[in-house]
């Protein structure tokens, strides 16, 4: 019997495949066929691998052989508040290395929490003859020579942005590794570098690249330069200053109202560290058009943060110290409705006492009067069960949703209650939540109610609360989109553990430290689950030097299909089938 | 320089790492608390003063007190309120602690100049030796204090250009302390007000006397 052949030449659907960006189409696109898996897996251009070690470079290069972008991720997100042992892991050089050889073309690397060494941007430099984007979001383990060998070699680099992480600042040199004919540079974020850079060679570089868009600067960068370098670029969307603090002087002022006020596209402000509160009207001129303003280390009080933030009615993003205040809030959410992120942070996290007139009324004000309202992170005091059933009902479009209540287990003011129903409230009416940050005084009954209703949850951070291994249980069995949970200082143990043992190799990873976790079930785990990487991290020593009841320190649960990691530390221990064997 | 992005790491001195210690048995083994503890956190404790206090500083324990009375003096709350905070909370990343110690050490030890970094390196080399040195200039506040240090990291004697005696005929075989400005040329150390100095010096060099006609 003849066979007709209704496939289209491979050619045609390489184009039509290119139209799919989206990693879980892709994803879907290869299971259709083998015929489609080949096709696709030779077009496939951009990688994200949200866990470094779940994966390895040697296998990732041979299934998708022309890769133009990659992103990575190495440590878990506790790490951004210390709880992640210094060395714990997250070496991105062997990634380098392989790709070195393998991806000659490749132009971005986007990496996030890892650990990259002056060798391995030295080796991007000299291997990548294309190389465009270079993206460090809180990293470390490099220094200004890495950043220079980039600069000096990066003929084609757009992007250098080098968000949050912790450069060795040896000096403000590598700037002017940039040879006199690089024009190319699209995005500049050097806000974490604390020496300032050759300040001419900034300002000969900025001015040479017209298609310069961002320029976050750091804080070193005073203020009464900011003007030179801004009025070089007119054509600037986002602008970082560094410290917006100076003497009073009218000609720097008004010069940098001039400079500031001439970026007819500007719509992003950051930076404003030490500021100086009369310098602020210099970007009023600007407030109509920013959509991102964030003021998350402008220590200056209510007043003048309730100026500008009232004239930035088209404001989209706005981070801010407590310093707000409430009477702030119900500024903002009076004339910014198109307000769709807060996230605002504490001014004096270790005091014991309100410094700040800043409540729950706050938030709920912004949640009365910002209808677009779906990403809020927010620093408080004090928090009732009423207020948050309030912010459920008026905002059922929430997707991310994190609350810190500074104090742990603070019940309801009102009530002395648990924050259970609040909480509650908000996983049952806000049907699309994506992520959520607990805090408070919370029993196992929250749980009930978030795997009860949280079906679209991807990622839970639990803190101080719950009574016993139930609440774990709630969470692992009923999250059916659970991707990341990280837990700290809750009562949860090996029960809950073992009996969702399978449910861990849905998800990308699991973080619990001062739990009740024992060191036998973590053995045990290890061994039944040989696709889940079980780390223990323990800084006390060895884990079988203690009884096997004995918790663990912290723990560390991900699916891997790259095995136990070779490159652990002396306080990490990764339990698997012959671990009884190897950790004597 | 040091390292930037906010480097400082908070680590309780306290000896209970958590709440949970009624349910774990070891973790109140003291031992467990020097181990997780490196001395780079030990020396950022000390200079930061605020997260929970040892039991050794007292300069620690005016730091915190301070800090919160300067918002609340007429609550008095006792050291223990204090060393209950948990290790590590509220999460907040490093770099908006270390910019909000810096706003509260302003606030407590007011500098005339707020924007001020605490530190600037510049290195520094002798003529001759291939390997430099390097130096925080803030660490000085005048010249004298800047040339008493270098004659005794080089091990020789810098002389300041306003001070040559006429009589000494041999100044040939001592050293002068010159300095490459932001323009690149280099100049001799000494002629300008020493706030200028730092805020137009590179890097240092300490070059034979006989190089440099006076």
């Amino acid at each position: 019997m003849q066979r007709m052949t209704y496939s289209f030449p491979e050619e045609v659907l390489e184009h039509v495949f290119s139209f799919i960006q989206s990693d879980n189409d892709r994803n879907s696109i290869s299971l259709v066929c083998k015929s489609w898996y080949e096709i696709e897996r030779w077009c496939r251009r951009r990688i994200f691998i949200g866990n470094c070690y779940a994966v390895c470079p040697t296998m990732v290069i041979k299934r998708f052989p022309e890769v133009r972008t990659i992103e990575l991720k190495g440590k878990p997100h506790f790490a951004d508040f210390n709880l992640v042992p210094e060395g714990w892991g997250g070496y991105v050089h062997p990634w380098i290395i392989a790709m070195a050889s393998s991806y000659p073309w490749l132009e971005e690397i986007r990496l996030k929490r890892m650990v990259i060494t002056d060798d391995s941007l030295e080796l991007i430099a000299k291997s990548f003859k294309n190389f465009q984007v270079l993206v460090l979001s809180a990293c470390e383990g490099f220094s200004t020579d890495g950043l220079a060998a980039i600069a000096a070699n990066c003929r084609n680099l757009r992007e250098l942005d080098l968000r949050e992480s912790e450069v060795d600042d040896l000096n403000g040199h590598w700037l002017s590794h940039f040879p006199d004919t690089y024009t190319s540079l699209v995005s500049l974020n050097i806000s974490c570098l604390g020496s300032e850079v050759s300040f001419s060679a900034l300002e000969r570089l900025v001015g040479r690249c017209p298609n310069l868009r961002t320029l976050c600067l750091n804080r070193a960068i005073p203020l009464d330069r900011l003007a030179n370098l801004v009025c070089r670029v007119p054509q600037l969307v986002e602008l970082g200053t560094g410290a917006y603090s100076s003497d009073m002087r009218p000609d720097v002022f008004s010069n940098l109202a001039g400079a500031v006020t001439g970026c007819k596209q500007l719509r992003s402000l950051s930076g404003f560290w030490d500021v100086n509160p009369a310098y602020l009207p210099a970007v009023y001129p600007n407030c109509t058009r920013l959509t991102s303003l964030n003021l998350g280390y402008a220590t200056i009080q209510s007043p003048d943060l309730t100026k500008l933030v009232s004239q930035c009615q088209n404001l989209q993003r706005l981070w801010v110290l407590d310093y707000i205040e409430d009477s702030g809030l119900e500024a903002l959410a009076a004339s910014c409705k198109d307000l769709q992120e807060l996230r605002v942070f504490p001014s004096d996290p270790y005091g014991v006492e309100p410094n700040v007139s800043l409540t729950e009324q706050g938030l709920v004000s912004v949640s009365e009067g910002c209808p677009k309202l779906q990403s809020v992170l927010y620093f408080c005091r004090q928090m009732s069960n009423a207020a948050l059933i309030t912010i459920a009902r008026n905002r059922p479009n929430m997707t991310r949703f994190r609350l810190c209540i500074i104090e742990p287990r603070t019940p309801d003011y009102l009530t002395l209650q648990p924050l259970d129903t609040g909480f509650g409230a908000i996983v049952e009416h806000c049907k699309d939540l994506q992520r959520l940050s607990l805090s408070g005084l919370l029993t196992d009954r929250v749980f009930e109610y978030i795997g009860t209703y949280a079906k679209k949850l991807e990622m839970l951070s639990v803190a101080f609360a719950g009574d016993s291994d139930l609440g774990l249980h709630h969470i692992l069995s009923g999250c059916e989109n659970l991707r990341k949970l990280e837990i700290r200082d809750c009562p949860f143990g090996d029960k809950a553990l073992l009996a969702n043992a399978a449910k861990l190799e849905t998800m990308r990873s699991l973080w619990m430290s001062s739990c009740l976790v024992s060191y036998g079930a973590c053995k045990l785990l290890g061994q039944k689950m040989p696709r889940l990487n079980v780390e223990v991290i323990d800084e006390r020593g060895a884990p079988d030097s203690r009884p096997e009841n004995c918790p663990v320190e912290k723990l560390y649960i991900y699916r891997t299909i790259a095995g136990p990691r070779l490159d652990m530390p002396g306080f990490v221990w990764t339990m698997y089938e012959d671990s009884a064997l190897r950790l004597s | 320089m040091g390292k930037s992005g906010g480097a400082t790491h908070f680590h309780s001195s306290s000896s209970s790492s958590s709440s949970m210690d009624r349910y774990s048995s070891s973790s109140n083994d003291p031992a467990s608390t020097i181990c997780r503890r490196s001395s780079s956190d030990l020396s950022t404790d000390l200079k930061l003063g605020l997260n929970s206090i040892s039991p050794n500083s007292q300069d620690l324990h005016h730091h915190h007190h301070h800090h919160s009375f300067s918002y609340n003096s007429s609550t008095s709350i006792s050291r223990e309120e204090h060393l209950q905070r948990p290790l590590n909370w509220p999460p907040i990343k490093s770099i908006l602690r270390s910019t909000i110690v810096d706003e509260m050490q302003n606030k407590l030890h007011p500098q005339s100049e707020r924007n001020r970094p605490s530190s600037f390196f510049v290195k520094v080399y002798m003529e001759g030796i291939v390997i430099g040195r390097k130096l925080n200039l803030l660490a000085y506040h005048s010249y004298d204090g800047l040339i008493t240090v270098l004659c005794q990291m080089f091990k020789t004697t810098i002389l300041c250009p306003n001070k040559i005696d006429e009589g000494v005929l041999h100044y040939g075989k001592y050293h002068l302390l010159t300095y490459e400005d932001q323009e690149g040329d280099w100049m001799m150390v000494g002629d300008v007000p020493w706030e200028l100095f730092v805020t137009s010096v590179k890097r240092l060099k300490i070059t034979r006397a006989e190089r440099c006609q006076l």
